[in-house]
């Protein structure tokens, strides 16, 4: 049942694009507005031959991969250092919940000016909006710790660095993937979002670059990349968490 | 979704005791020694100096955007974008996750193309929308409604999801008519979830229609940062920057605030 | 003083002869060779909960309806309340057929259905609300059966602030506020605590003695049924069938003491042994 109607879903999406072909065709649609999706799919590789698709994947990749890394790192680390110390966590908790909310990719100019035009500012934004998700993810990881165990490793004699170790971290140890996970998802979209917004890079500056040569299929076919990048990375982030809580 | 899924640890998870006990020392050491290691930085030359602006002249610039007309003319201008964007991409998404949450079969069809795309940063859209709407306020009204659209939609259906089915089936029991199982059951059993939704699409809205505006505008507050950008007028651009996250900042707090009560007045605080 | 002659003695029970002994009145409920089938496929074993089930419910009757767990008796109460359609056969109120929530009849439902933004009084005006009646009439009429239910005082509250039983109390207030002719519940009292199920069972028998309403109540407590019922029907583990009717003839009004009387043992001997026999098929079929 629900792969039938899967199905209908991905036949349905697949007759509008049909209908938009039709529409373009008989002018209905204007196609230096909207090209036809044949001519879409077309550029697709062209792009791939001569816009180095593939090492600005890399570029965008390899940004990602930095900002979530550090920001898991140091999330990770604020966070149990927020869970060691209740004084803390009261005091600073809501600030990262208000911090989590707070749109800083619209400071993107001041950290060109900081940093300059590269990858740095880059990496930045996207490592400072990835951080407050994953300090609250952490300190929620860890206090959600059942107390049991903490009982039990404190019986057993353990000092609180060897607790931390044996315990807690095990223990937290599924909340921090999470962490890494949603650092990863943030890290993306800020990264992608910076390189477009200051063209520089990756896949998301390619789309700018096209955009500007009023390269008008290719623009398409870029957006549709990334779109198709970013959900294949968010399917396969999922399904690696689910895959890691199978597992205990 | 990746800030749904942010925001979601922030305010689904409750923070623990936020009391007042003992920590306004904390905040006050953490704010001396923020301010105070601004302050060094911008004194001691180590970088360009206006990069890093004294507090001195941060407090002048902020006071100097809030006293600028031009400044509330652009603020109208983003106000009146971001009015329109969410109304069309909170509306649009309100309506289209109440059919997906009502309709398993709809839900099981078309959801998953919600989800997926769901992530991707919308502001590559930007130069199709451009070529849709014009250069005009328009583009920006769409980015920002497309922004809106897909938290809404999936919040809306899972709020519709959510419903205790028992409910339905009195409402049902009582053969009550569609509109009234909509507005007597549906209509109160979402509105907290519904406005968390709406707090979550608010948020992302204003963030599409100011990036739309730093990228090509020639109003607006977004345009009126990358001004002071292009003239390097630091202070004006931090003090710009600082009363946009403060606004975000309180409209999410008041919406959040809305929310509990909501959550609270329909019984359905957890 | 118990009439003891009419309880049927422990190894007997009428097997049931279709009601045609209560032919004479017309029933407030016929429930006419109902079955229902699930996920019949080619091949695929269907599932069938309820088999065959023909019964009649005589104006101001009480009936019970026992059975083990997983014996189809929400499946056929769902179909009674017009929420599921049979696969076969057809229930009839009050002569009409059901095709649908059926206005005479009255549901209470297991799980907690109290609207948890409306206050106590708004919950019992909820189907005067539906139909139109206006906001002080309602009132009062939702008023009555608040006090009706032993809950007078609490009009202002919200469901929150009550505890389990005081909340199922409003749905059965609410039901009642409709003016149903039927009244159907399946299992109310499952989620409450033995005292408060006598309480409310009490409460229940004192209601329906005052409105001679014609009740049918789904329960797996023998005790409950005995307590409130003149006919129980017990039946059997999956698939659903009707094994036999009981009797009971503990005299009206009733009063919580009749729980004490032997002839309530009695009954309670008679149902025990015919449960424990669908019940232990239950367990080994299900456990095997």
């Amino acid at each position: 049942m629900k792969v039938g109607a899967g199905l209908a879903g991905l036949l349905v999406m697949a007759g509008l694009v049909a209908l938009l072909q039709w529409a373009i065709g008989a002018g209905i649609v204007d196609e230096y507005t909207v090209p036809r999706p044949t001519e879409i799919a077309a550029a697709l590789p062209r792009l791939v031959a001569e816009e180095q698709v593939v090492s600005r994947f890399l570029v965008t990749a390899g940004e990602t991969f930095a900002a979530a890394g550090l920001s898991t790192l140091v999330g990770t680390a604020l966070g149990a250092a927020l869970y060691r110390w209740p004084l803390l966590r009261r005091s600073f908790e809501p600030g990262f919940a208000v911090l989590a909310a707070a749109p800083l990719i619209l400071a993107y100019p001041l950290f060109l000016v900081l940093f300059g035009r590269s990858s740095a500012t880059v990496v930045v934004i996207a490592f400072a909006s990835a951080l407050p998700p994953v300090v609250l993810q952490a300190v929620a990881g860890f206090a959600a710790v059942r107390p049991v165990l903490l009982a039990a490793g404190r019986s057993l004699g353990l000092g609180r660095a060897a607790e931390f170790r044996h315990v807690l971290l095990p223990a937290a140890l599924p909340s921090v993937f999470t962490g890494l996970r949603l650092a990863l998802m943030f890290g993306l979209i800020n990264v992608v979002g910076v390189e477009f917004l200051i063209n520089l890079g990756g896949l998301g500056a390619l789309i700018n670059e096209l955009s500007e040569r009023y390269d008008l299929p290719g623009t398409w076919a870029a957006i549709g990349l990334v779109v198709l990048v970013s959900a294949c990375f968010f399917v396969v982030l999922d399904g690696g968490e689910r895959w890691l809580r199978r597992r205990g | 979704m990746a800030a749904a899924a942010g925001l979601s640890v922030a305010h689904g998870r409750r923070p623990g005791p936020a009391g007042p006990v003992g920590t306004a020392g904390p905040r006050l050491l953490a704010a001396v020694v923020l301010l105070g290691g601004w302050q060094a930085l911008a004194s001691s030359g180590l970088l360009f100096r206006d990069v890093v602006p004294p507090l001195q002249a941060l407090a002048a610039g902020l006071w100097a955007v809030a006293r600028d007309g031009g400044f509330w003319a652009d603020a109208r201008v983003t106000g009146g974008e971001l009015l329109g964007a969410v109304l069309v991409g909170g509306v649009a998404g309100g309506a289209t996750g109440l059919l997906l949450g009502s309709s398993p079969l709809l839900s099981a069809a078309f959801e998953r193309w919600i989800t997926w795309f769901g992530p991707t940063p919308k502001i590559i859209l930007f130069p199709v929308l451009i070529l849709l709407c014009g250069v005009g306020p328009g583009s920006k009204v769409a980015m920002g409604a497309v922004s809106c659209f897909f938290p809404m939609v999936l919040s809306t259906a899972a709020a519709v999801r959510g419903v205790d089915p028992v409910l339905l089936r009195v409402a049902r029991s009582f053969r009550a008519r569609r509109h009234q199982t909509l507005m007597k059951v549906y209509l109160p059993a979402t509105v907290a979830p519904l406005l968390n939704g709406v707090r979550l699409g608010f948020g992302l809205a204003l963030i599409g229609v100011l990036l739309a505006e730093t990228k090509l505008s020639n109003q607006g507050v977004g345009f009126a940062v990358m001004q002071a950008y292009a003239r390097f007028d630091m202070p004006r651009m931090y003090g710009l920057l600082i009363l946009v996250v403060g606004f975000a900042a309180a409209v999410n707090i008041v919406l959040g605030h809305g929310a509990r009560r909501a959550a609270g007045a329909t019984g359905q605080e957890h | 003083m118990d009439d003891v002659s009419r309880v049927a003695p422990p190894d007997a029970g009428e097997p049931y002869d279709g009601g045609r002994h209560a032919a004479a009145a017309t029933p407030m409920l016929s429930v006419e060779g109902v079955t229902k089938r699930f996920g019949a496929g080619p091949g695929t074993g269907a599932v069938v909960a309820v088999d065959d089930v023909s019964f009649d419910v005589l104006p101001g009757e009480f009936v019970s309806v026992i059975g083990p767990s997983g014996c189809g008796k929400s499946t056929l109460f769902s179909i009674i309340a017009g929420l599921q359609t049979a696969t076969a056969g057809r229930v009839r109120v009050e002569g009409r057929p059901v095709r649908g929530p059926h206005p005479a009849v009255g549901t209470v439902f297991q799980e907690e259905s109290c609207f948890p933004w409306r206050s106590v009084i708004d919950n019992v005006a909820f189907p005067l609300e539906l139909a139109g009646t206006a906001r002080s009439e309602r009132h009062d009429r939702a008023r009555h059966f608040i006090d009706m239910v032993g809950l007078r005082g609490f009009e202002r509250r919200m469901p929150a602030e009550l505890s389990g039983g005081m909340r199922q109390r409003v749905c059965i207030a609410r039901t009642l506020a409709a003016g149903p002719r039927l009244l159907l519940m399946d299992e109310p009292f499952a989620a409450l605590d033995e005292q408060t199920r006598l309480l409310l069972g009490d409460k229940v028998l004192q209601i329906q003695q005052a409105l001679r309403q014609t009740t049918l109540l789904i329960t797996h407590s023998i005790t409950e049924a005995v307590q409130l019922s003149d006919r129980v029907l017990v039946m059997t583990y999956r698939p659903g069938r009707l094994k036999r009717f009981v009797e009971v003839g503990l005299p009206r009004p009733r009063t919580a003491d009749a729980v004490t009387s032997p002839a309530f043992g009695a009954a309670v001997t008679a149902l025990w042994a015919d449960l424990r026999e669908e019940a232990t098929r239950g367990m080994r079929e299900a456990g095997g």
